[in-house]
């Protein structure tokens, strides 16, 4: 079962005006559920309009968004519905906290899906624990934290909703290292423990080839590819040509191949390369 | 969507409007409306509208652009023409209903307050707010006001403080409308309740876009004192622009039709 499911859906921003701007073009595109898919593609290939597209918060001139196999669309009244099966995280969502205390601002979503108060506490508490705030935190006033806790606490005030759907722009865009794995590791939480179905919109290919499963590369308001990612890595040379890269590890490993070791497959993790090495040394 | 304001939004181009001179520019939108004001015969309203049309047609903005930035004052003209129509008492009695009687007179003065106020708007925007940049516009306006200095009035400070406000009213638009779609992924419901719910719904907005303008305006401050920023005193502008014929012919032409209307206002 899809998950989402977009038909020949198209998007133009500014209609009409000097700026008009064509910014998805006939995007057929499906995301299998339960698992986690990157959605790559360099600035401005739409990535960032096809996901607003997701929970309804833009409408689509034309073509249908399925959720779960219902258009959301057939009763636009109940859009809202939608925004809690589908939960998504903006680009630099820190700058939308506004509550007094870290807690109140994850509960905003829970207390506008109408939830009673012992539930909305539960969910705070699970959401805040998936991602790694530590409970003195919840106390604190949102503005006084660092920029990479504020990050997480508006991802767990997405989580905190319980979506089945989870939806994240950029999640980790500025942050450092451990900041980003922490992020991360977070995500990957969520989806196993709620068996959630998981997009992530990301530049980085390191971090696609870690924590991805299938991986959907855009480019010029299209869908360009959309793969497991062994089978998109493979496509090295196509990905450069649209201003994309793979990760380092991967040319690594291309130029092992080349050399004539016996590589078993191509790798694209440092783990792999560490266990591939191994091996390597071993044999010899 | 509140992106589709309009309203005070610079359209990049390469027309003649787009190349007069800034304080030509603010001289010719003063020279528009008195254009408009002198106008008071039917003949020389014709003038005025003709006159409108082609400063659009000039431009090259489209007229549907146009037209849309009208939206937020079709309220104001439908109350001034309902006004006219029904409280201007003539000789000319076309249609009479219970209390209501309407006049021809009042009928003819509403149809011309229409078109004065819409000339204006159109007008005034397509010469100077659609055709120039907020920074051409301030330069503008500091240059020609600049014998203020003479009196201690401190005129590149206000211009600065106009730049930099017109400068973020495009930031904050999007800035608002990307707190307001985050806040709807949280099921945030802005269109509906009561009007105090609706209001309440909005402090989860407003408070993000507080922060951030102060934020932004610390960052702004501190970038500029790293640049060495010191206020007006001795600072020199990387283009100066000069008069040329073309600025001088346009404001003869407006000249021109100021007398020509008052010319035909005497033959009505």
């Amino acid at each position: 079962m899809n998950a989402i499911e977009l038909k020949n859906i198209s998007y133009t921003y500014s209609r009409g005006t000097p700026f008009e701007r064509l910014a998805l073009d006939d995007v057929s595109v499906s995301f299998k559920a339960g698992i986690i898919t990157g959605l790559m593609g360099h600035t401005g290939s739409g990535k960032s309009t096809l996901v607003r597209l997701f929970n309804g918060l833009e409408k689509p001139e034309n073509g249908t968004v399925s959720i779960f196999g219902e258009d959301i669309w057939q009763k636009p009244k109940e859009i809202r519905k939608y925004r809690f099966k589908v939960g998504l995280v903006f680009q630099y969502p820190e700058y939308q906290l506004f509550e007094e205390t870290v807690k109140e601002d994850i509960s905003y979503g829970p207390k506008n899906m109408g939830l009673d108060n012992s539930e909305i506490d539960r969910r705070v508490r699970d959401a805040a624990e998936l991602c790694r705030i530590d409970s003195a935190l919840l106390e604190k006033s949102p503005f006084d934290l660092s920029g990479g806790e504020k990050r997480r606490v508006a991802i767990a005030g997405i989580m905190a909703m319980q979506p089945e759907i989870l939806v994240l722009d950029e999640p980790a865009a500025g942050l450092d290292p451990r900041g980003r794995e922490e992020i991360f590791d977070g995500i990957r939480d969520y989806k196993s423990s709620k068996n959630a179905t998981v997009i992530i919109v990301s530049h980085s290919m390191e971090d696609m080839a870690k924590y991805s499963d299938e991986i959907a590369v855009m480019n010029n308001a299209k869908i360009y590819m959309h793969d497991t990612k062994e089978a998109v890595f493979k496509r090295a040379h196509e990905l450069c040509e649209i201003g994309l890269d793979v990760p380092p590890i991967a040319y690594f490993s291309k130029e092992l191949a080349d050399l004539g070791l016996p590589v078993s497959e191509s790798f694209y993790s440092v783990e792999a390369c560490v266990d591939a090495l191994d091996t390597l040394f071993n044999a010899n | 969507m509140i992106k589709d304001i309009t309203l005070g939004q610079f359209f990049p181009g390469n027309s003649l409007l787009h190349r007069l001179d800034p304080r030509i520019k603010i001289i010719l939108t003063i020279l528009f409306i008195a254009i408009v004001f002198l106008a008071k015969s039917t003949l020389s309203y014709l003038l005025v509208l003709a006159f409108t049309i082609a400063l659009i047609i000039i431009s090259g903005i489209s007229f549907k652009t146009v037209l849309k930035s009208l939206k937020p004052i079709v309220f104001v003209l439908i109350i001034t023409s309902a006004l006219n129509i029904f409280w201007t008492v003539g000789d000319d009695l076309i249609f009479s209903f219970w209390i209501i009687d309407i006049y021809a007179e009042g009928v003819n003065f509403a149809i011309l307050m229409v078109l004065r106020i819409t000339s204006l708007l159109i007008g005034t925007s397509v010469l100077l707010t659609y055709t120039t940049s907020p920074i051409m516009l301030t330069d503008g306006l500091e240059r020609l006001l600049a014998p203020l200095k003479a009196i201690k009035v401190p005129v590149h400070e206000f211009s600065l403080m106009m730049t930099i406000a017109l400068r973020f009213i495009p930031t904050l638009i999007e800035e608002t409308d990307k707190i307001m779609s985050a806040q709807k992924a949280r099921g945030a419901d802005f269109t509906t309740g009561s009007i105090i719910s609706r209001a309440k719904a909005l402090i989860p907005v407003l408070i993000p876009l507080f922060i951030s303008s102060f934020r932004r305006a610390d960052e702004l401050a501190t970038a500029m004192e790293c640049r060495c920023y010191h206020g007006g005193d001795g600072r020199t502008k990387m283009n100066t622009p000069h008069l040329k014929v073309i600025d001088i012919l346009t404001v003869s032409v407006f000249i021109v039709i100021c007398v020509i209307i008052v010319m035909l206002n005497r033959f009505a």
